[in-house]
């Protein structure tokens, strides 16, 4: 009774049982989920990582090679 | 030990059928029935032999999508009994005499043994009492089922829109959607699972098109959103629903694997 008749003026205008359009469309068949494509960002990322460790070792070495000539001097 | 072994098997079994069971089978084995009521109406308090009739029609409706309840009411005449099916008034009864039959019937019964003997459906037919419509509906349908590659394991009845025996039977089908009784029209009703009837095909719409979506609708694999919203209406029926036939609609469809639904 859930899927009961709705109004219709005629009997050619009789809507058909749901269970019927719904066969007839495929809906009553599983819908699998709709990936989309998500912008990728992971390279830019890698490459800004990248780059800070690299600078922070160049700037952690240059300050401890510095105060070591430093000592030596 | 064994018995863990055991569950974790079943249980993985089931799993891996889960999808797969075609919607006539997973509903005849997972879905109950829906109920109906029938309420016996009383003026007095009940006197022995009321409740003693009532009991024994109670044991008689026993196994039955059934519940039966007692309610005292002023405004009455006289005690009656009276069925319902989600609120909607179905029949009404003097006595317990008229009612022996309202759970069974030749053609319920005959419906039941068939889709417990793992048919794919039962097709009801009922006539509207228009010879020439009534003709040309029954051709379309057999010469459908002629042609379908599972119109052997699909069960075909006639039923008379008139008939008294299976009066309670017609009442059941034309409640299925509320305007029914008002259209004078050949209908076409699936009937599956434990004893449920599709919303009918009518008239036109008795179509070898309809007919096959109907059929497609039955062998297609049962989806969450067909157990969630399962179409369709209960038809009141005795008996018992526990270790029914395969279904055979697999043994087909093992055979001809081009016949899944894609």
């Amino acid at each position: 009774m859930k899927q009961d008749t709705i109004a219709y003026d005629s009997l050619s205008a009789r809507p058909l049982p749901k269970w019927l359009t719904d066969q007839r469309d495929g809906l009553n068949t599983y819908q699998p989920e709709k990936f989309e494509m998500k912008e990728d960002r992971t390279l830019q990322v890698s490459l800004i990582s990248t780059g800070v460790v690299i600078l922070l070792t160049v700037v952690f070495l240059t300050i401890y090679f510095l105060r070591k000539n430093k000592k030596r001097n | 030990m064994k018995r863990t072994y055991l569950k974790i098997l079943v249980i993985g079994a089931l799993l891996s059928l889960a999808c797969t069971t075609k919607v006539s089978e997973w509903v005849l084995l997972n879905s109950d029935s829906e109920k109906y009521l029938l309420v016996y109406f009383h003026q007095n308090e009940l006197t022995e032999s009321e409740i003693q009739q009532n009991k024994e029609l109670e044991n008689h409706f026993t196994p039955a999508n059934l519940f039966f309840k007692t309610i005292k009411r002023e405004d009455i005449e006289k005690p009656y009994y009276a069925l319902y099916f989600n609120n909607q008034l179905i029949s009404e009864y003097a006595g317990s005499a008229e009612m022996k039959n309202i759970v069974t019937s030749p053609l319920r019964e005959k419906t039941r043994n068939e889709l417990m003997a793992g048919k794919l459906c039962v097709m009801v037919y009922l006539k509207c009492g228009n010879n020439e419509k009534d003709a040309k509906g029954w051709s379309t349908l057999n010469q459908t089922l002629e042609a379908s590659p599972f119109g052997k394991i699909i069960s075909l009845v006639e039923l008379d829109r008139n008939s008294v025996e299976e009066s309670l039977f017609v009442s059941m089908l034309l409640n299925v959607e509320s305007d029914l009784k008002e259209i004078q029209e050949p209908m076409l009703f699936g009937v599956f699972g434990r004893f449920r009837a599709l919303e009918p095909l009518l008239a036109k719409g008795i179509s070898a098109e309809n007919i096959n979506l109907m059929i497609d609708f039955f062998t297609a694999d049962c989806s969450c959103l067909i157990k969630d919203q399962l179409p369709g209406q209960s038809i009141l029926c005795k008996g018992n629903w526990d270790d029914p036939q395969p279904a055979r609609v697999n043994a087909i469809l093992d055979a001809t694997p081009e016949l899944m639904h894609r």
